[in-house]
C-alpha cells in the first residue's frame, strides 16, 4: 500500500517539481539578464498549450520515441526513488537518452540529424562518468544497491569530492544548457534550429517538455545521493547542482562538442579516475 | 543415446556436406532446409540426452584415431600444396615448423589408450549456438549466394556449401571431445575451413585475406600443438584434466593454449585476419564470426578458467581482454563500412567474454559464458542484415543506410532489434556486461576499461541505429519477401526476445552449473520478480519488457486519443523544394542543393592510422607481460 502511494506521489509529484524548477530556471536567468521573465508557471502554460494543437509529425512513428523516452525516465525516477541497483539506473536511462537521439534521427531532418549526432557525443562524454560514480559507490558500500548507502555513517561527497565536480559537470550537460546546449537548446540557435527536436510540434513536444521535468526531478535525485544520510543536506546538495547548471549557463558560451569530448575523456574522467583508485588502493569503505 | 546424438552430430553435417558436393543446385534450397531442421532437432536433442563422458576404447578407438592421424597429415599436406601454389612463404615456413612438432609428438608422446567426450551444459550451449544459428546461416546463403555469384561472375557454390557444411561438423566436434589430441585435430580442420571460405572469391584480396587467416591461425595452431606436448609431460591428455589440476607447472601450456585461443578469436595483435576476413561473402562472415570459429577461441579459454582463475596470469588476461573491448570499440566508432564495424564490434566482445573469464569471480566466468550465447545470436543477426541491405541497396556504407526504414521495413527493424540487444536493457548482452562490471569492480583497471568500452559501443551502434530508422524522402521500394531470407532473419529475431525473456531460465539450466563445476562453487543468484538478483545488484530486465510493453500500448492509445495526424515536410527555413525532393532546399544563388548530414566519425582521434599501432604495441605487452608475471 504504502510503495503505491510512494509510486503514485512520484508519478504525480515530480513532474510538478520538475515544472516548477524548470520556471524557476527561466525566471532567474531572465532576472541575471535585467528581465522581468515569465511567471513562474510559464512551463505549464507551455506544455498545455502545446497539448491543444495539431498533431502534426513528418514520419509517423517519430512520436513513438517520445514515449519510449517518457516511459523510461519515470522507470529510472522510479528506480532511484525505491534504492535499486545504481548501475541498472543508469542503464535505463540511458535507453530514454538514445530514444530521444534515435527520434531526432527518425525524422530525417538535416538539423535533427546535426543535434542528434552532437547528442551522441555527449553520451560519449557523460557515460564513463556516471558509470564510475556506480563503481565509486560499490567500493564504497560493496553493493550496487542504494538502499545499503542508508546505513552509512559519513555522506558519500567526502569520499568521492572529484567524481561529485564531475557530476556537476555531467549535469550541465544532461540539462542541456550553455556551454553544451550545442544538440538542443530551449533558444534558438542559428545552425541548429531546436536540434533534435526541430521536427516536435503540438503533443509530441509537449511530451519531451514533460519528460524533461521527470528528468530534471531524476538528475538532482542523483546529486541528493550524495549527501542521502540527511535528506536536508541532500536537498541543499540538489540546489547547489542548480544553482550551478544555472550560473555556468548565464556566464558561459556554447563551446565545440569536441571541447566537450576532450574535456571529458582528459580532466572528468581522469579525477573521476583517481577518485575511484584512491578509494581501491585505501580500501575505503563507509557501511 | 547421448553417444548416438553425439556421433551424429559429427557426421551428420559431414553427410550434409557430401550431399551439397553431390547434388545440383537447384536442390540446394530443400538440404539447407533438412540440414536447418536436423541442426534444430539434434542439438535440442542433446540438451535432452543430459550430461555425461563417455570413452571410446578398444578397437573402436584404434579405427577412429588412425582415422584422425590420416586427417592431420591430410590438413598438413594440403596447407603445403596452397602455400606453394601460391608461393605464400610465411604459410609455408608455419606449415614446416607444425609439421616438425607433428612428428615429434608423434614419436614421443605414449598413445593413448582411449579418446573420450565431454557433454556438459557448457557443450550444449555450444551446441545449440553451433547448430541452429550455423543452419540458420546457410539456410539464409541459399537465398543470398546466386545473386552475389551473378555479380561477380562466380561459380563455386558447391564448395562454398560444402565447406559451410563441414565447418559446422569440425565445430561440433570441437565443442563435443575432451581429448586434447582430437581436439587439436578439430581445431586445425576450423582453421582449414576458415581458410577455404575467405580466399571464395579466388582474387588477388581474397586470396591474401585467407592466407593471413592461416597463417595467425597457425601461430595459434603452432602454440596449441606445443601445449599439448607440454601437457603430457604431466599426464595430461583431456582437457577436463587441466580442470581438475590446481596451477603451478601447467600455466605454461595453459598460456599456450589461451594464445591459441587469442589468435581463433582474434585477438589484439592476431584481429587483422577477422577484418580481412569481411572479403568473403556475408554469410561467411556470419559464421565465422557469430557462431562458430571465435567461439572455438573462446570456449577454449573458459574451459580453461580453473587453471589460472585468481592467479596473476588470470589478471593478465582479464587486463588483456578489456584491453581489447576498449580498443576496438574505439576503432569501431571510426568505420563507416558497416561489415567492418561489425568486426570491430565483434572483436570487441570476445574482448570482454576472455576479459570476464580472467576476473576468474563465478559472477564474471558466468557473464562470460552468457555472453557467447547472445552474443552469438545477436551477431549473426546483425550480419546477415547487413548482407542484405548490401542487396537491397547496394551499399555497405552506413551513411548509404538512410531512410532503410521505408525501403525495406522488415529487415530495418530486424536490424534494429540486433542493434538495440548489443546496448541497451533489457537483453541479454546488456546483462552480461552489467554482471561483468559488476563482477570487475573488484579490479579497478579492468572495471574503468571495460566502463569507457561500453560507452564507446553506445556511439556506435546508437548512430548506426538512428541512420537506418530515419525516413528520408525517397520513394517507397517493395521489396520482394523471400522466404530463405527472412525464415533465418526471424528465427534470429526471435531467439533474440526469447532468450531475453528466459534469462533466468537459461542461467539456472545452463550456466550455473558449468561454474560451479569449473570453479567449484556456483555464483549465489536468484531469480524472482524478473529479476536478476546477485550479492551485488540487481538487473530488473523484467520490469523493463513491461515498461517497454506498456510504452508501445500508450503509444497506440495516444495516437487513438490524440487524432488526426497529418504527415507534413520537414522544415528546411521556409526554401522546401516540394517538387522534387523535400531535403532540396535554395541556396543563396536561387539554385537548388541537397542537404545531408553524415553521422560523426571522428577519424582524426579513432582512426585505424591512430590506434592500431597502439593496440598492437600494448596487446603484445600485455601478453610477453602475462608470459614472464604470470607463467615463469
Amino acid at each position: 500500500m504504502n510503495e503505491i502511494l510512494k509510486i503514485l506521489l512520484v508519478l504525480i509529484g515530480a513532474p510538478i517539481v520538475g515544472c516548477l524548477i524548470a520556471g524557476l530556471d527561466r525566471k532567474i536567468t531572465s532576472r541575471l539578464q535585467h528581465r522581468v521573465g515569465p511567471p513562474l508557471l510559464q512551463p505549464y502554460y507551455d506544455v498545455m498549450k502545446l497539448l491543444q494543437k495539431d498533431n502534426i509529425v513528418v514520419n509517423k512513428s517519430q512520436n513513438l520515441y517520445v514515449v519510449i523516452y517518457i516511459i523510461f525516465v519515470v522507470l529510472s525516477l522510479l528506480m532511484l526513488v525505491f534504492e535499486a541497483d545504481i548501475l541498472m539506473i543508469i542503464f535505463v536511462y540511458t535507453i530514454s537518452s538514445v530514444a530521444l537521439i534515435v527520434g531526432g534521427m527518425s525524422t530525417g531532418s538535416p538539423y535533427a540529424r546535426i543535434g542528434s549526432s552532437r547528442e551522441i557525443m555527449a553520451i560519449l562524454s557523460y557515460e564513463p562518468i556516471l558509470i564510475l560514480y556506480a563503481v565509486a559507490i560499490y567500493i564504497l558500500t560493496g553493493t550496487f544497491n542504494l538502499s545499503a548507502l542508508d546505513e552509512a555513517s559519513n555522506p558519500l561527497l567526502l569520499y568521492i569530492p572529484f567524481i561529485f565536480v564531475s557530476m556537476l559537470v555531467v549535469m550541465n550537460i544532461k540539462f542541456k544548457k550553455s556551454p553544451f546546449d550545442y544538440s538542443t537548446s530551449h533558444h534558438a540557435h542559428q545552425e541548429l534550429v531546436k536540434g533534435m527536436f526541430t521536427e516536435y510540434s503540438g503533443p509530441g513536444l509537449a511530451g519531451i517538455e514533460i519528460g524533461h521535468f521527470y528528468e530534471y526531478v531524476f538528475l538532482l535525485g542523483l546529486m541528493f545521493v550524495f549527501w542521502k544520510v540527511n535528506i536536508l543536506m541532500g536537498l541543499i546538495l540538489a540546489v547547489i547542482a542548480f544553482l550551478f547548471v544555472l550560473v555556468m549557463d548565464n556566464i558561459t558560451a556554447r563551446v565545440y562538442w569536441q571541447w566537450m569530448v576532450k574535456t571529458s575523456w582528459t580532466v572528468l574522467l581522469i579525477i573521476s579516475v583517481v577518485n575511484v583508485l584512491y578509494l581501491y588502493v585505501y580500501d575505503i569503505k563507509i557501511v | 543415446m547421448m553417444e548416438k546424438t553425439v556421433m551424429l552430430l559429427i557426421t551428420v553435417p559431414i553427410l550434409f556436406s557430401l550431399l551439397f558436393l553431390a547434388l545440383s543446385k537447384k536442390l540446394y534450397k530443400f538440404i539447407a532446409w533438412a540440414f536447418f531442421l536436423f541442426g534444430v532437432i539434434f542439438s535440442v536433442q542433446l540438451v535432452l540426452d543430459g550430461i555425461g563422458k563417455y570413452e571410446i576404447a578398444g578397437p573402436n578407438f584404434a579405427m577412429i584415431e588412425n582415422i584422425v592421424l590420416v586427417l592431420e597429415a591430410l590438413v598438413i599436406l594440403y596447407i603445403f600444396y596452397v602455400s606453394v601454389k601460391y608461393k605464400n612463404w610465411p604459410t609455408l615456413g608455419l606449415i614446416v615448423i607444425q609439421t616438425a612438432i607433428s612428428i615429434y609428438s608423434f614419436m614421443n608422446i605414449a598413445e593413448v589408450e582411449s579418446a573420450s567426450f565431454n557433454i556438459d551444459q557448457l557443450s550444449q550451449v555450444m551446441i545449440l549456438i553451433v547448430n541452429i544459428v550455423g543452419t540458420a546461416i546457410i539456410l539464409f546463403a541459399t537465398g543470398y549466394m546466386d545473386e552475389y555469384e551473378e555479380h561477380r561472375h562466380l561459380n563455386r557454390q558447391r564448395t562454398f556449401y560444402f565447406t559451410m557444411s563441414f565447418f559446422i561438423a569440425a565445430m561440433n566436434g570441437l565443442v563435443l571431445v575432451d581429448t586434447l589430441g582430437w581436439l587439436y585435430l578439430f581445431w586445425e580442420l576450423t582453421t582449414l575451413c576458415s581458410f577455404v571460405l575467405i580466399s571464395y572469391n579466388m582474387d588477388e584480396e581474397g586470396i591474401n585475406n585467407g592466407f593471413r587467416a592461416l597463417a595467425l591461425n597457425m601461430v595459434g595452431g603452432i602454440a596449441f600443438s606445443v601445449a599439448i606436448i607440454r601437457f603430457s609431460g604431466s599426464d595430461i591428455v583431456n582437457l577436463s584434466q587441466v580442470v581438475g589440476t590446481p596451477g603451478g607447472v601447467i600455466l605454461l601450456p595453459v598460456f599456450l593454449l589461451c594464445i591459441a585461443g587469442f589468435a581463433k578469436s582474434a585477438q589484439m595483435p592476431f584481429h587483422s585476419w577477422l577484418l580481412g576476413a569481411m572479403v568473403a561473402p556475408t554469410p561467411v562472415s556470419a559464421l565465422l564470426h557469430s557462431s562458430t570459429m571465435v567461439n572455438a577461441g573462446v570456449y577454449v579459454i573458459v574451459r580453461l578458467v580453473p587453471a589460472y582463475a585468481g592467479t596473476p596470469l588470470g589478471t593478465a588476461i582479464a587486463v588483456y581482454g578489456s584491453f581489447t573491448f576498449v580498443i576496438c570499440s574505439a576503432l569501431a566508432v571510426s568505420q563507416r563500412n558497416a561489415k567492418r564495424v561489425l568486426a570491430y564490434s565483434t572483436i570487441a566482445n570476445l574482448g570482454l567474454i576472455i576479459g570476464s573469464a580472467g576476473i576468474g569471480t563465478p559472477l564474471a566466468v558466468s557473464a562470460a559464458i552468457m555472453l557467447i550465447l547472445f552474443h552469438a545470436i545477436s551477431k549473426a543477426l546483425l550480419f546477415l542484415c547487413t548482407g542484405e541491405i548490401e542487396h537491397t541497396i547496394g551499399s555497405r556504407d552506413i551513411e548509404d543506410m538512410s531512410g532503410l526504414i521505408k525501403k525495406a521495413p522488415l529487415l530495418t527493424m530486424l536490424a534494429s532489434l540486433g542493434m538495440i540487444s548489443m546496448l541497451l536493457p533489457p537483453f541479454g548482452v546488456l546483462l552480461t556486461k552489467w554482471i561483468s562490471l559488476e563482477a570487475a569492480a573488484s579490479n579497478p583497471i579492468v572495471t574503468i576499461l571495460i566502463v569507457l568500452g561500453s560507452a564507446l559501443t553506445t556511439v556506435y551502434y546508437v548512430k548506426w541505429l538512428g541512420t537506418i530508422l530515419s525516413s528520408s524522402m525517397d520513394k517507397k521500394t517493395t521489396t520482394h519477401l523471400k522466404l530463405e531470407t527472412y525464415f533465418p532473419l526471424s528465427v534470429l529475431g526471435l531467439s533474440i526476445i526469447a532468450t531475453s525473456i528466459l534469462l533466468f531460465s537459461i542461467f539456472n539450466y545452463f550456466v550455473n552449473p558449468v561454474v560451479a563445476t569449473l570453479l567449484g562453487t556456483g555464483p549465489t543468484i536468484s531469480g524472482q520478480g524478473g529479476q536478476f538478483v546477485s550479492e551485488i545488484g540487481g538487473f530488473a530486465y523484467g520490469a523493463v519488457f513491461i515498461v517497454l510493453v506498456l510504452a508501445i500500448l500508450i503509444y497506440y492509445a495516444a495516437k487513438m486519443a490524440i487524432a488526426p495526424r497529418q504527415v507534413d515536410n520537414i522544415y528546411m527555413c521556409g526554401e522546401n523544394n516540394l517538387d522534387k525532393d523535400k531535403l532540396m532546399f535554395r541556396n543563396g544563388l536561387c539554385s537548388y542543393d541537397k542537404s545531408s548530414v553524415s553521422n560523426i566519425y571522428m577519424e582524426n582521434t579513432f582512426g585505424e592510422s591512430k590506434l592500431s599501432t597502439i593496440g598492437y604495441v600494448i596487446s603484445i605487452l600485455i601478453i610477453i607481460i602475462a608470459l614472464a608475471g604470470g607463467v615463469l
